[in-house]
């Protein structure tokens, strides 16, 4: 009877109930497919070069430089500090270092201990590195300070994503 | 190192290097109309005083998720830090820091088991202005000389 042309409670609740969640489900599962059928999609803003210091300030004695990105990670954007040891060599080449340990992280100083005015020194387990970032054998790093590209336009220099150095003594 | 599944997995291999952790105490008082945005203000700020400690030290200072209080209650909290400072102790941890802003803590230093790195905090002002950020930084400076004094 009229009964049964009724939507029951239960019912009723059943059909709103399944609608919310595939509407959920169906926003969950969009973006999951899309990065795993496109990687690339995900945007990446770390590869932009940040101008650091002008050119004139370089010296042969290592300088600290400090500058701030917008770091997009998957849920939130933040305001990352980014800091890079800078000189020139005895060929004038420019050099960028990334003060970032390989051991375990720490952020490491130049000359900051007297025994080796002409190293880079880690305070944490006072691994330590020559100029050019090479670590010395001995101490717990394992691999050379990692390199920042750079480049130079109109006197300023450009700093972009680090590369690691590679090989390790 | 902090309290994220990236950094624990990263922790738990290297222990042996990560001998130290910072709690991070915290006050507040949601009933209370006229201390709440100096409270805000004091958490904000102690995030990013021991944020900054943990990025320059991370391969060796581990930073505990934030210890929360009432304001004022230092008297019945004692015994609950103690139970996280013993909790970090069996890692082992070496040494236990409380940093704060909250002086009323000093009085109970001699009854903690952690070293309390109490700073005068800011009363007011902007987490963004330049002014607090040297701020932070001069004091953040000293502080880790002192942590680094007990290495
Ligand atoms: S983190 Fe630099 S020596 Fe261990």
């Amino acid at each position: 009877m009229s009964d049964k042309k009724r939507v029951s409670r239960r019912q009723f609740l059943n059909y709103t109930l399944t609608g919310v969640g595939g509407f959920m489900a169906a926003g969950m599962l969009a973006p999951m497919v899309r990065f795993a059928i496109d990687p690339v999609l995900k945007t990446k803003e770390g590869g932009d070069f940040v101008s650091v210091a002008s050119v004139d300030e370089l010296t042969n004695e290592p300088q600290r430089f400090e500058w701030t990105i917008d770091q997009v990670d998957a849920w939130y954007e933040s305001e990352v500090q980014k800091t890079a040891w800078v000189y020139r060599n005895e060929n004038d080449e420019i050099v960028a270092l990334s003060p970032i340990c390989t051991h375990l992280g720490c952020t490491v100083d130049w000359a900051s201990n007297e025994e080796y005015p002409n190293q880079f020194f880690c305070p944490c387990h006072a691994g330590r590195y020559t100029k050019d970032g090479t670590n010395v054998p001995g101490t717990p790093p394992t691999a050379p300070l990692p390199r920042f590209e750079f480049k130079v336009e109109e006197g300023m220099l450009y700093l972009g994503e680090t590369k690691d150095s590679g090989g390790g003594v | 190192m902090r309290w994220t599944k990236a950094d624990t997995t990263q922790y738990i291999p290297e222990k042996q290097y990560i001998d130290t952790v910072i709690i991070p105490l915290i006050p507040f008082d949601p009933g209370n109309d006229q201390h709440m945005v100096k409270q805000a203000f004091q958490r904000e700020l102690n995030q990013v005083f021991t944020n900054l400690i943990e990025k320059e030290y991370k391969g060796r200072i581990f930073l505990a998720p934030d210890y929360y209080y009432l304001e004022g209650s230092q008297a019945d909290e004692k015994e609950r830090i103690n139970r996280w400072i013993h909790k970090f102790k069996e890692q082992p941890f070496h040494h236990v820091f409380l940093f704060t802003f909250d002086s009323k803590w000093k009085k109970y230093e001699g009854e903690l088991e952690g070293h309390v790195l109490w700073v005068p905090g800011m009363g007011s002002g902007d987490i963004q202005s330049t002014e607090t950020q040297s701020f932070v930084r001069e004091q953040a400076h000293q502080i880790s000389d002192l942590i680094q004094a007990y290495w």
